[in-house]
């Protein structure tokens, strides 16, 4: 699904990602785990295009598809999804508006047809319902007064709404309560299919107690330093992440 | 009395000259764009292309027209006498901050025709009426006067929409309006100016506001290119609300004042002043709010805020929210933001895949909102969106 060779990226100067490799096929769920200011987040917005790091080197390649150098809204409509860590709230934009409009710019990439209001707020409503959110949200500025728990949850409505083909958690589960992080996984593993892809970033192992990851990558100061499977999670778990340097 | 009033009002203006930048309400917009118009004598004028309806009242360069009056719908709840019979001093002085400001008394030396125009008492109007302010000119630099006085009476309920028209040469349009709103009367006064053109317009608005009043003053303005609006209310007696919403959008070289004075002179009074400038090009804006509290006007209950979106680096606006509060017992507030888009929200919304310049006419359409759901009539909120749409394809 997305393949990542040698990725270079820094920011004002100061180099963060210093070659990654990463290749997720379709049908997997990937987690990456790191220190704080290892590069994890750096990676989740220059996958998303984020044009305030410098992409100094490598390339992204998206189903055959190179997008290292594509616009921000482009990689997104190639079927790029970024769960943000700390969602944007914007008064005056409804979620409605905002969905809908992102849903179909997404159709009209696809070739198909833009979907009604009628027909929008039928697809948005049975997936509120699915997170437990009322239908009044849908009426709500985005993210505007939301609490933490209902930011990840809108996230995830997005995800789900969009049904784009890499999601890419960025620390999705920090400051969730239990039930909310069962809601945020929920909405996750039903997206998940064999026809997509998901890349997990996080600090913590409670999230992986209900999303099952197929990888686990572990990345100190902007490399990936060891691949394996759950067996890391439990190791970083239990010893850190020292173990790695010596 | 009138001419009492029009004759120390030219001695003021040419004791005073035209004001100066030294002048805090004159800081930044210069008085000398209005120096090259001059008062000239207007030929009858036509109104054959205007149509009104039976809830229309027509001015025609100020001047109320008397024919289309005949049939206005609520001519038998309206009063109507000529400034020149009303012989109340009270009636026809505005606050003393307008009647010490130099331009204002060049106005009221120079006005001819106004009149005062009185909604009776319990007066409810279903639908808004509306105030077509004709300003048509066959002449260049010519300044064109006006003085008005709408006083609603006990218990009236009425809305308006009050739109200024600009046909012909370029003029200098000073317009004055006093508003007395007595106890119990709830007024939506909402008023935007439709057709670009080249007119420069100077305006002082008074509210005197009584008891229990409910005064909503929405306004958006677009096409005016060089505009000083002061609106100046008293809150003189207990537990009135007052709202000034204005959203002013400008681009190239326009330049919009607005001048808001609030005083509470009463206990138990709440007031509100949004005002939101969106800049493009080389336009700039004036935010210059005050809110004064006086002693004994306890429990007061107030609200300024002044935000600034620049779409461009050239755009200035220039801020400045006060507050004067000489009672203990109150809450007030103020603030002022000016900035650019948000990146981050850009950012977020270029994410779920819609492009530069929809995601930017996205966020600048949501700062306009957020003052246009404040407007009290939905016919004007729904205006003001086709407008903002047209301003921002524009």
């Amino acid at each position: 699904m997305i393949k990542i060779e040698n990725l270079k990226a820094s920011i004002d100067d100061k180099d963060i990602l210093k070659g990654i490799n990463l290749d997720i096929p379709a049908g997997e769920v990937h987690v990456i785990m790191g220190r704080n200011g290892s590069g994890k987040s750096t990676l989740a917005n220059v996958i998303a295009g984020n044009e305030t790091y410098e992409v100094d080197g490598g390339n992204i390649t998206m189903e055959d598809t190179d997008i290292t150098e594509m616009s921000i809204e482009n990689r997104a409509l190639e079927g790029i999804f970024l769960c943000f860590q700390y969602p944007v709230a914007i008064p005056g934009v409804s979620m409605a508006y905002f969905l809908r409009s992102a849903l179909n710019a997404h159709r009209k990439y696809q070739g198909k047809e833009e979907m009604d209001a009628l027909e929008f707020l039928n697809k948005a409503k049975a997936i509120l319902s699915e997170l437990g959110l009322d239908d009044s949200f849908l009426k709500r500025s985005i993210n505007d007064g939301f609490s933490g728990g209902e930011k990840k949850k809108s996230e995830i409505l997005q995800l789900l709404t969009i049904d784009p083909k890499l999601a890419v958690l960025d620390e999705t589960d920090s400051g969730l309560d239990v039930d909310a992080l069962r809601t945020v996984a929920k909405g996750v593993n039903k997206f998940k299919n064999e026809n997509n892809s998901v890349l997990i970033i996080t600090h913590y192992q409670r999230l992986l107690d209900y999303i099952k990851p197929d990888v686990v990558h572990l990345m100190i100061d902007g490399q990936i330093v060891k691949t394996g499977d759950m067996s890391l999670v439990e190791k970083v778990e239990k010893d850190g992440y020292s173990w790695l340097e010596k | 009395m009138i001419d009492t009033l029009k004759k120390t009002s030219l001695e003021f203006f040419h004791k005073q000259g035209y004001p100066t930048k030294k002048l805090e309400n004159w800081k930044f917009t210069s008085s000398k764009n209005f120096k090259k118009f001059s008062k000239k004598e207007i030929s009858d004028i036509s109104i054959a292309n205007i149509s009104t309806d039976e809830t229309t009242l027509l001015f025609i360069n100020g001047k109320l027209c008397l024919n289309t009056f005949k049939n206005f719908r609520y001519r038998d709840n309206i009063e109507i006498n000529e400034l020149a019979n009303i012989e109340e001093k009270a009636i026809l002085t505005f606050s003393d901050t307008f009647m010490n400001d130099a331009m204002f008394n060049l106005g009221m030396s120079e006005f001819d025709g106004g009149h005062y125009i009185k909604f009776k008492k319990q007066t409810n109007v279903e639908d808004p009426i509306k105030i077509v302010n004709l300003f048509k000119n066959d002449t260049s630099d010519r300044r064109i006067v006006s003085f008005n006085i709408f006083h609603f009476e006990e218990g009236s309920q009425i809305s308006i929409i009050e739109k200024d028209i600009n046909e012909g040469a370029p003029s200098f349009n000073l317009k004055m309006n006093k508003f007395i709103c007595d106890n119990a009367s709830n007024l939506n006064f909402a008023k935007y100016v439709e057709g670009k053109s080249d007119c420069h317009l100077l305006s002082y608005s008074y509210y005197k506001v009584g008891k229990d009043v409910c005064l909503n003053m929405d306004s958006m303005n677009k096409d005016a290119i060089f505009s000083k609006e002061f609106i100046e209310i008293d809150l003189n007696n207990t537990g009135s609300d007052a709202k000034v919403n204005i959203l002013n959008l400008v681009k190239d070289e326009q330049h919009l004042d607005n001048n808001i004075l609030i005083n509470h002179n009463a206990e138990h009074c709440t007031s509100f002043q949004h005002v939101r400038n969106i800049l493009d090009n080389k336009s700039s804006t004036v935010f210059n709010g005050k809110v004064i509290v006086a002693e004994g006007a306890q429990q007061t209950d107030s609200n300024q805020s002044n935000k600034n979106l620049l779409l461009s680096l050239n755009s200035t606006a220039f801020s400045n929210p006060q507050l004067e509060i000489y009672a203990d017992d109150v809450s007030c507030g103020h603030g002022s933001t000016t900035g650019a888009l948000d990146e981050n929200s850009i950012f977020y919304l270029r994410a779920r895949g819609i492009d530069q310049g929809s995601a930017q006419k996205m966020l600048i359409k949501a700062f306009a909102k957020e003052v246009i759901d404040e407007f009290s009539l939905s016919s004007v909120q729904d205006i003001s969106e086709i407008a903002l749409d047209r301003w921002i394809d524009g």
